[in-house]
């Protein structure tokens, strides 16, 4: 057995050029394959932090059946906000932070314009700590923070050209209006401190609010209708929710960040199936370059298999011999392909690609990795798939018959 | 000679429809409805009771004052939660008064009307004839009621379509249906409880159910109207809300 992969390898170096341009072809195929593993790698991290440190948090917590009524009643679902209830929230183990939020529908006003918008009233300062990301799409965050302007309230910065594109004073007195919780028309004054940017493409005539402003705006003093969670690991996420449920009971919902931004788990398994019909016309194309070759090899050396054939070499040895010779040449064009992408997965993670969303402001960058038991799942592919594509060139030369083969088939 | 003129006579009066027993047109029931639902100056009191999803109930009492037919104001004196609220048309603006805030602020027709199932403009602008081009549609169902088929003219109106019954015993409106563009029902109204108010006699009732959300609807009942009023247009600025 030694002796047949020393023979096979003395083989596969003995026609360089044959050998160089075979493993030209599975070096591209493998380390493209590798380097869009890579990309996409990078880019899904980055969606999912986007997404639970910038908008979701890890976990969200509702009333039952909340998220199927909020479009028609996203208030009279609530909760308490208060020390107890969030007592018990802290109490499971690996909850790092929440923060309370209430979500609704109204209007802002500036200066006899109005214009509708959705509404995230926030704790000001705790919803930064469950979503930290969302710090920086805020313009002037410490106005909204501090509590140095009581009422402050930030909008989009599509929503601020909306309301102040015709020659609005700056200091214009600015009102949001909503149903309140019994569906009577509430007011409240509010100051514009700045603007948010979108970092995820969405609706974008939104506004965030400080919770306490909007608890009287829609007489809900010391309730909220939506709590967020940050936790210590996001792999334990699953086992969070099912104690947050535990302590919580059936009035409660507890939705992972995938089941509330479903968008994204959607965008990436499209990615994924993309991906995989691509690698697969590339795996296929490259095989079919590693079977040619084999071919060739096998009408170059009709002689030499009569020869072996005629001093007793056993067919079974000679279609090993030739596959053998295939595996070769495909593990280590999977081998130095696996290699060669992985190093321009390396460079990229190193230096960072930014990109921007199409309909979000916000650049972020994307840091491509590729994981080690995808390197060697890749390689084994490449190994694996060039001995079955080798299968019909050593079959054919197994059953040459020796005499016609020394005279040269 | 004779004979001939009275042959053409005849013919004349056999094809000439007789005025008695003539189908309104269109124009005429629109003209109708605007009569009865929003005569040209009133003082109303009117009672709205909102019915929401999870069947809670909120009602609301107000007072309408309307002159001509583009100015309205009116008034909130229950719940407690919107005493002091006032709201103020003038053509096609429409301001809601909010006495935390002490001042007005411009709303669309289209919202709520408090949250309810009505809109601003189904309470604050009743001008068919000038909103819609209308015409007559048979309606095999009923036999007893025109039914009218409405489209918008301007985007200001309250509904892109509206399909509207009267019957045909008083031209009294019936029954509405209102749709979007898209051809999509979003609302639909019933009339009844029919009196006379101060000479007028009218639907006393709407009750309008949403078809979006089926559980809820809105009931809105006029308690008076006195369509002998006459009053002073400065009560129709934004000054004067709020005083």
């Amino acid at each position: 057995m030694f002796s047949l992969l020393q023979i096979a390898v003395r083989n596969v170096l003995r026609n360089k050029r044959r050998t160089a341009i075979t493993l030209a072809a599975l070096l591209i195929g493998v380390s493209v394959m590798v380097s869009i593993r890579g990309l996409l790698n990078g880019l899904q991290r980055s969606l999912v932090q986007n997404v639970v440190q910038g908008q979701t948090g890890a976990l969200q917590i509702h009333r039952v059946g909340f998220l199927k009524n909020v479009l028609s009643s996203p208030l009279s679902l609530d909760m308490p906000q208060d020390a107890a209830f969030e007592a018990k929230l802290l109490a499971v183990k690996h909850v790092r932070a929440i923060s309370p939020r209430i979500l609704f529908a109204g209007m802002v006003n500036v200066a006899d314009q109005t214009i509708f918008l959705g509404v995230q009233a926030v704790d000001p300062i705790r919803e930064f700590k469950v979503v930290p990301l969302r710090a920086k799409t805020m313009e002037d965050k410490e106005l909204f923070e501090t509590g140095k302007v009581v009422d402050a309230m930030v909008v989009t910065e599509q929503l601020q050209t909306a309301l102040k594109g015709s020659n609005v004073p700056k200091d214009a007195p600015a009102a949001i209006l909503a149903p309140d919780k019994d569906g009577a028309l509430s007011g409240e004054n509010v100051t514009l401190t700045g603007v948010m940017k979108l970092n995820m493409p969405g609706e974008k005539k939104v506004g965030m609010l400080r919770l306490d402003v909007a608890q009287r705006l829609l007489k809900m003093e010391g309730r909220a209708t939506e709590y967020i969670v940050a936790v210590d690991d996001i792999d334990n996420i699953a086992q969070v929710a099912a104690d947050l449920k535990a302590a919580l009971g059936p009035d409660y919902e507890v939705s992972m960040w995938d089941e509330i931004a479903t968008f994204i788990k959607q965008a990436m398994t499209r990615q994924n199936f993309i991906l995989s019909l691509v690698a697969t016309v590339f795996l296929i194309l490259m095989l079919l370059g590693v079977a040619n070759t084999m071919l060739m090899s096998v009408l170059d050396r009709t002689r030499e298999i009569g020869t072996m054939m005629a001093v007793g070499v056993r067919r079974s040895k000679i279609l090993g011999l030739f596959l053998m010779e295939a595996a070769t040449i495909g593990a280590l064009g999977g081998v130095i392909g696996g290699g060669v992408g992985a190093l321009i997965v390396l460079v990229l993670h190193a230096r960072g690609i930014s990109i921007t969303f199409p309909g979000s402001n916000v650049p972020f960058t994307i840091q491509p990795y590729v994981t080690p038991t995808y390197l060697a799942s890749i390689v084994a592919i490449a190994g694996l798939g060039a001995l079955v594509f080798a299968a019909y060139p050593a079959w054919r030369a197994s059953r040459l018959r020796p005499v016609e083969a020394l005279a040269g088939g | 000679m004779l004979f001939r003129t009275t042959l053409l006579a005849l013919t004349t009066v056999l094809l000439l429809p007789s005025p008695a027993f003539a189908d309104p047109t269109a124009d005429e029931l629109l003209k109708k409805y605007d009569a009865v639902m929003g005569p040209e100056n009133f003082l109303a009191t009117i009672q709205m009771t909102a019915h929401r999803d999870d069947g809670t109930t909120r009602t609301y009492k107000m007072t309408v004052l309307k002159k001509g037919s583009e100015k309205f104001r009116l008034g909130f004196a229950e719940p407690a939660a919107v005493r002091g609220q006032e709201m103020l048309r003038q053509g096609d603006n429409l301001w809601v008064y909010m006495p935390n805030l002490k001042r007005a602020v411009r709303l669309a027709n289209r919202d709520s009307f408090q949250g309810g199932d009505f809109n601003n403009a189904d309470v604050l602008r009743v001008n068919y004839q000038a909103d819609y081009t209308a015409k007559v549609v048979v309606d095999p169902t009923r036999a007893d009621a025109w039914q009218l088929e409405l489209h918008a003219k301007t985007k200001d109106a309250a509904y892109d379509m509206i399909k509207l019954w009267m019957r045909k015993s008083d031209s009294q409106p019936v029954k509405g249906e209102y749709y979007t563009a898209s051809g999509k029902m979003l609302r639909m109204a019933e009339f009844t409880e029919f009196k006379v108010y101060s000479g007028l006699m009218r639907p006393g009732k709407i009750s309008m159910k949403n078809m979006l959300a089926t559980q809820r609807y809105s009931t809105m009942s006029w308690d008076s109207m006195d369509t002998h009023v006459d009053p002073p247009s400065g009560k129709f600025v934004l000054d004067d809300l709020g005083k």
